[in-house]
């Protein structure tokens, strides 16, 4: 053979169609003639409409006014968001006591705090986070929203809640700057690094016992006033209701599957009942269903709240939902991984939740989160059985009297609103995909 | 149909000890017949070596001794427990009993270190520390200490594997079955893993494997098994199994596979 490149060959830059703005619409966008025509055609189409939205929303409108004529008379083309603004606190925050709505924000502020930790990758013990961001942040928040007399559930479950909080926020604290979980830190601190596994234990054991009886007394001393749930509303109502929604449809959903799946047919077939059930019937039946029907079935003088009776509702519903997503993906995991950790002398728990689940919800998360979105958008049915969440509010806007007549604007703003909160969670979950997938390669 | 007997000349790693024994087991899924009428008895320190043609039954009988499968008829006793519908017993079988599987079967989501430790960490109740220490000391004798850290996806076949064994060991099981260990390997590494079970024969560890190599059946086994449909057709020590067959239907796999 003879030699066909004697020299190595220059490397010579890109086409210009493959590097510039001006070589790639030229490419795409300007090849032919039709394609120039069309091309110019719908950019004058989006023209028409963006400046019609720009003129309407922004140049003509009216921001400051006391009532909607006022916004009238400043312009008649334009949009009246003033009448948005006038309304802000009751969007956010519904008819809550103005003077306690430091507590909405403070319990906000908190979820915020308790869940950073997930975030910061130096920071250890994220499953046990999370666990408690379910499991207890919830009664917390729950008699910080709604105050009033605790009873002795109440006051244990926040003594515990506010004890994990600070051992979560000690956690955090350790893991960034000293880089070591709590739990060393403590233990090297108390001179026991030595210890066997059993004492350091006990000393660990000891301390937050300590912590939560001091926490027990110490909240003994005050309580929040009592504001009623009938005051609760806009887009906190929404936030709570689909926040419970979402914290217990995931582990009812895994429970249901689980279910499901079981070897026990009375187990399997009351699962797969239930599950069947509730995907065959709208979500506007189940609230009509849980408001009127489910106070039936309660003994006598025993009255649920409206308020609780949706959040049932709405959680049961999503978790029959949630539950088929987890299904799906136990079924992606093949039959040798449950027979490997068999093998190795797991149970099926500890086959489910350290083999199985793990490697299944790594595949369910664009599911779960569409699911999330699906759930927080469902929400704004509870308007219609009469509670005032953000989309009851916005509606109310137009009933009240400056502002009678005012349909457009609040659910515009309404959707814009729902608009942020969901595209940012289903980006947030293409990177988590991303994010997991890059991990471990298959 | 009778099984040509033989009496068992024990060698003499072997001890009187039995740790397996089947009698008239029997075996059906659905109203297929996989296992019938199996007699097996394994004492310590023995190793057999399964072979027959597919589908004659092999997997399910190593997967029935360390309840993977349920039989129907007949009694499993494994180390001098009863093979029962008791879930305790059956949890004591498993930690004593490894398996290692034709697909490896580790866990994808954690890393070597990890699938090696979490049995001895969650089952056996090991110390962190030292679980890590036992499972570098099975890597090391697997020869793949250096890959400790790095995920089963990110090896080859053979050297999955190994850890697959290793993992095994960690649990320090009194039995190894193997079923078809090599199969789904390129031939350059079946040699990597076949060594390593040579040298587990070494200690003297009760082995149970099904393979086709036939190489290496006769320098470990004790003795030989031919199964076909259901049966155990014939049982040998490997000189005298592929020297001299009995049964016309070992004389026929064998002048297949050979
Ligand atoms: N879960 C099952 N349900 C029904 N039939 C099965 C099941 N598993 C195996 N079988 C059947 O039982 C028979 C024995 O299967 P087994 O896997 O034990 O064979 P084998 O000897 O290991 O074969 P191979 O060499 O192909 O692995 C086969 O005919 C197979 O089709
Ligand atoms: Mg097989």
């Amino acid at each position: 053979m003879a030699i066909v490149t004697k020299e190595k060959t220059a490397e010579r830059p890109a086409p210009i169609s493959e590097t510039s703005v001006f070589g790639w619409m030229r490419k795409n966008l300007f090849s032919s003639a039709f394609n120039t025509l069309l091309t110019l055609f719908t950019l004058y189409i989006v023209y028409l409409t963006l400046s019609g939205v720009f003129t309407w929303g922004i140049v003509d409108a009216t921001f400051i006014a006391d009532n909607r004529r006022e916004c009238y008379d400043n312009s008649l083309t334009g949009a009246c968001w003033a009448g948005v603004i006038a309304w802000f606190d009751n969007i956010f925050y519904g008819r809550y006591p103005r003077d306690e709505i430091w507590r909405i924000n403070f319990g906000l502020f908190l979820l915020v705090l308790w869940m950073a930790p997930l975030w910061m990758a130096k920071v250890r013990g994220k499953v046990l986070i999370g666990a408690t961001v379910v499991g207890l942040y919830p009664f917390l928040a729950g008699y910080l929203f709604a105050g009033g007399d605790k009873g002795l559930f109440m006051q244990v479950m926040i003594s515990a809640a506010i004890v994990a909080f600070a051992i979560n926020m000690g956690n955090m604290l350790t893991g960034l700057f000293k880089n070591v979980g709590l739990n060393t830190f403590l233990i090297n601190l108390a001179g026991q690094s030595k210890a066997s596994d059993k004492t350091r234990r006990n000393v660990l054991l000891g301390m937050f016992g300590i912590a939560f009886v001091a926490v027990y007394i110490w909240q003994m001393g005050w309580t929040a006033e009592r504001v009623g749930w009938t005051r609760w509303g806009g887009l906190f109502l929404t936030l709570v209701i689909s926040g419970i929604g979402i914290a217990s449809s995931l582990p009812g959903g895994i429970l249901l599957a689980l279910g499901r799946r079981s070897k026990l047919p009375v187990v399997r077939i009351l699962s797969t009942g239930f599950i069947e059930v509730f995907r065959s019937v709208p979500l506007i039946t189940v609230l009509f269903m849980a408001t009127t029907m489910f106070p039936l079935f309660m003994p006598e003088g025993f009255v649920l709240n409206k308020l609780v009776q949706v959040i049932i509702a709405v959680v049961l519903f999503n978790a029959c939902y949630m539950a088929e997503i987890v299904r799906a993906g136990l079924q992606a995991i093949p039959k040798g991984q449950s027979e490997g950790a068999h093998t190795i002398g797991l149970g099926y728990w500890g086959t489910m939740g350290l083999i199985v689940m793990p490697q299944a919800l790594k595949h369910m998360i664009p599911n779960i989160v569409g699911n999330i979105i699906g759930l927080l958008k469902d929400t704004t049915l509870v308007s219609i059985i009469g509670l005032f969440d953000l989309l009851g509010m916005l509606r109310s806007i137009s009933k009240d009297v400056p502002w009678l007549g005012l349909h457009k604007e609040p659910l515009i703003f309404g959707a814009i609103l729902f608009f942020i909160i969901c595209f940012s969670m289903s980006k947030y979950s293409r990177h988590l995909e991303v994010k997991l997938s890059a991990g471990e390669k298959h | 149909m009778n099984e040509p007997q033989t009496t068992s000349q024990l060698a003499s790693a072997i001890s009187s000890e039995v740790m397996i024994e089947i009698v008239d087991m029997n075996k059906w899924y659905g109203q297929f017949h996989v296992l019938k009428d199996i007699n097996l008895t394994v004492h310590k320190g023995e190793r057999i070596v399964i072979c027959g043609p597919s589908g004659s039954g092999k997997s399910t009988l190593i997967r029935c001794v360390n309840a993977l499968e349920e039989h129907q008829e007949g009694q499993i006793t494994v180390d001098g427990i009863l093979l029962g519908k008791n879930l305790k017993n059956l949890d004591h079988i498993r930690t004593e009993v490894g398996m290692v599987f034709q697909n490896f079967n580790l866990f994808p989501h954690l890393t070597i270190l990890e699938n090696l430790t979490l049995g001895p960490v969650w089952v056996r109740k090991m110390s962190k520390a030292e679980a890590t220490e036992t499972a570098m000391m099975y890597l090391e004798r697997v020869k793949i200490p250096e890959q400790a850290d790095k995920y089963p996806g990110q090896m080859s076949g053979g050297q999955q594997q190994r850890v697959a064994i290793a993992r095994s060991l960690c649990m320090s099981p009194k039995i190894m079955l193997f079923d078809e260990p090599t199969s789904a390997l390129d031939p350059e590494m079946i040699k990597e893993v076949l060594d390593v079970m040579v040298d587990l024969a070494d200690t003297g560890m009760t082995m149970i494997v099904v393979t086709h190599e036939m190489g290496f059946a006769k320098t470990i086994a004790d003795e030989v098994i031919f199964m076909d449909e259901g049966d155990i057709v014939e049982r040998n020590k490997p000189e005298a199994f592929f020297g001299n067959p009995e049964h016309e239907r070992t004389q026929k796999f064998l002048s297949q596979i050979l």
